[in-house]
């Protein structure tokens, strides 16, 4: 079942285009691969370990790659973190690319909510952006 | 002459010599019920603390109970989880409870994983995690759980004084920081004599679940507690909808039974019985209502919380056979209105059937409604069946419970009526199976008689503790007013409380005698 649901995508979008503003980038697309599931990695690895957090983030990317093919070039290293897209960005349309982040990040969120329910979903994510909203 | 060669006056002026004060060790709440009380106030501050036991026995529950009661802002509770239930899950059960206040969570209580540094690293790394998020934090409590997590995977590198060495530092650092701390493990009563965390902490809060045939419950022991009395034994605890709730041992002793000498007499709702009983029952004194299956107990029970009701005396009762709706039903039936009394509040009913109650629960239970209704009239409709709802380990304490129940009660102010199903022998007249006749004030007896082709029922007051009450053996009727004492007081009969009277004056002629409960009709 897939934990991206459309409201977990417009999160997930929103706060890949609110970290991108604060790269100064442009809003999307060419922003950094994973930054926002980077930068929750601290934060979610305190909290459940960091054992915990690659499990979280293995399985969302397993759901997230069955909805993105291209994604299946990514993976979860031994810290927790994101490897691959790089390697293959040259192969990576944009948009898929951009749509396979979202697509994670709404898949990790989705799973955080089906656990410990929204409220504390977003409890953890504002500790990384205090003014982070489910709604627009 | 006088000589001034006094010998020079060594004692200190008295403000001097007057003793210092002794510190005062501040208690925090557990916020887990009853369980300040036997603690014997509250968490000592400052403690370090274990919180063990086999698994399922609600040391988790406690642990975060305890940090949710203290968290604040200034001084947070620090969760360490090691391993063990992953922190997603716990907080995914852990927020069913009321006690789980979502906003804390992130200011007023931190988690923070440790099982990495344990896993990957040395004792010293765990100590420096630790210390490091303890000074970050400046908490108030901490939890390390599971402790046993950090012990059995350090236990596998370093000796025991090295581990020893590991919980002195911890304890040490975690009390200059002011910290009360819990450390939570999954141990079995087997190690606490030889592992030496067990000496070391201030206080061991020991769960365990007690299975015995097909019942199991749940029970607290405070094994230790440096500073403060606690109370000894072992405590039922209970997880609920509302999380850990304990229930001590002694709940209710506290308070002294006061009786004015002029104590009130409270009718209980049949005007002959209370001729009687000289008058009607003293109020606070506990009433036994004792005699076989469909002798009236019940209806007797429910006239009595009637007409306290009408007397503006609120009630409970503590049912543990009949079903609430069918008391409220028979009691319409002797046009008695209870309903009305249950809807403003006057009345609640507990229905107390679960198979695995302790008598402190089911005490508690009642003391709550109490307080909710402001009782001052209590039927427990029946021992048997209270009995029978008891889990069996607390079957064979019963008597012991029951006295301690009914002590604590009366000695609220409470009067209470209790039922007690006896069977009718015909060579003697037993007042209960339980022998507890010692811990009831007063005493009814109803019983089964065959007279002339009938089954009538018949009642005698047996004891009325400080007032005196009639000896005569009456007869009664249950009819659409309930029970009803009827006349004549004197019969032609004798050997009445064997059940098989015998007939002592001429028997009068049949067509002038009305049988007081008509045969059935066609």
């Amino acid at each position: 079942m897939s934990r991206a649901t459309p409201q977990m995508r417009n999160f997930a979008k929103r706060l890949i285009a609110d970290e991108a503003r604060g790269y100064k980038l442009s809003a999307t697309k060419t922003s950094a691969d994973f930054n926002v599931c980077e930068k929750l990695r601290p934060n979610l690895a305190a909290f459940m370990g960091n054992t915990g957090f690659r499990a979280l983030l293995s399985r969302a990317l397993a759901l997230a790659q069955a909805e993105v093919p291209r994604l299946r070039a990514v993976h979860v290293n031994a810290d927790g973190a994101l490897e691959g897209a790089e390697e293959h960005r040259a192969q990576l349309d944009p948009d898929e690319l951009f749509e396979g982040r979202v697509v994670l990040l709404a898949q990790l969120l989705g799973l955080l909510v089906a656990f410990i329910g929204e409220n504390l979903t977003l409890r953890l994510v504002r500790e990384v952006w205090p003014k982070a909203s489910l709604d627009d | 002459m006088k000589s001034n060669n006094k010998p020079a006056n060594l004692a200190l002026p008295k403000k001097a010599v007057s003793k210092p004060a002794k510190v005062t060790i501040h208690q925090l709440p557990t916020g887990v019920r009853g369980l300040d009380d036997i603690l014997g106030g509250g968490i000592p501050e400052f403690s370090f603390n274990i919180i063990g036991g086999t698994p399922g026995c609600g040391k988790t529950t406690m642990a975060h109970q305890i940090a949710f009661a203290n968290a604040t802002p200034k001084k947070p509770a620090l969760y360490f989880t090691v391993i063990g239930e992953p922190v997603i899950k716990m907080l995914r059960y852990q927020q069913q409870f009321p006690f789980f206040d979502e906003s804390k969570l992130g200011k007023d209580i931190r988690f923070f994983n440790l099982s990495d540094v344990v896993l990957e690293k040395d004792l010293n790394a765990v100590l420096e995690e630790i210390i490091k998020q303890v000074t970050a934090a400046n908490p108030g409590i901490v939890v390390v759980d599971s402790f046993r997590t950090v012990a059995r995977k350090a236990g596998n590198e370093v000796g025991e004084v090295e581990m020893q060495s590991f919980i002195h530092r911890l304890a040490q650092f975690l009390t200059s920081w002011e910290a009360t701390t819990f450390l939570v493990g999954e141990y079995s009563e087997d190690e606490i004599r030889d592992n030496p965390l067990f000496t070391m902490v201030d206080g061991i809060f020991w769960l365990s679940q007690v299975a015995e045939r097909n019942s199991v419950v749940r029970k607290l022991r405070i094994m230790k507690l440096r500073g403060q009395a606690s109370v000894p034994g072992m405590h039922t605890v209970r997880i609920g909808d509302g999380g850990l709730q304990a229930f001590s041992r002694t709940l209710g002793l506290g308070g002294n039974k006061k009786q004015s000498p002029r104590r009130r007499r409270l009718s209980v709702g049949i005007p002959e019985l209370d001729k009687m009983l000289g008058g009607g029952i003293f109020e606070g004194d506990s009433l036994l209502v004792a005699g076989p299956s469909g002798t009236g107990k019940s209806a007797l029970a429910t006239q009595f919380i009637a007409e306290g009701l009408h007397r503006g005396e609120a009630g409970i009762m503590a049912i543990f056979e009949e079903r609430p709706e069918g008391y409220t039903q028979r009691a319409s039936t002797f046009g008695l209105n209870l309903k009305t009394a249950q809807q403003n509040g006057k009345l609640e009913t507990l229905y107390l059937r679960p198979l695995d109650l302790s008598v402190d629960e089911t005490m508690q239970e009642i003391f709550d409604a109490i307080g909710r209704v402001g009782a001052k009239r209590l039927v427990i409709d029946s021992l048997v069946g209270f009995e029978m709802a008891l889990a069996p380990g607390f079957r064979a304490d019963f008597r012991e419970s029951l006295y301690r129940m009914i002590g604590a009660l009366t000695g609220a102010g409470i009067t209470i009526l209790s039922t007690v199903e006896v069977e009718d022998r015909f060579t003697e007249l037993a007042f209960s199976h339980y022998a507890i006749s010692f811990l009831t004030d007063d005493i009814i007896r109803m019983r089964y008689v065959e007279i002339d082709g009938q089954l009538r029922k018949v009642m005698v007051v047996v004891k009325m503790r400080g007032g005196n009450h009639s000896k005569d053996i009456r007869e009664y009727v249950i009819t659409n007013k309930g029970v009803v004492v009827i006349h004549p007081r004197r019969t032609d009969y004798h050997a009445l409380i064997t059940g098989i009277p015998q007939q002592t004056g001429p028997r009068r002629a049949q067509e002038f005698e009305t049988a007081p409960e008509p045969k059935a009709s066609k």
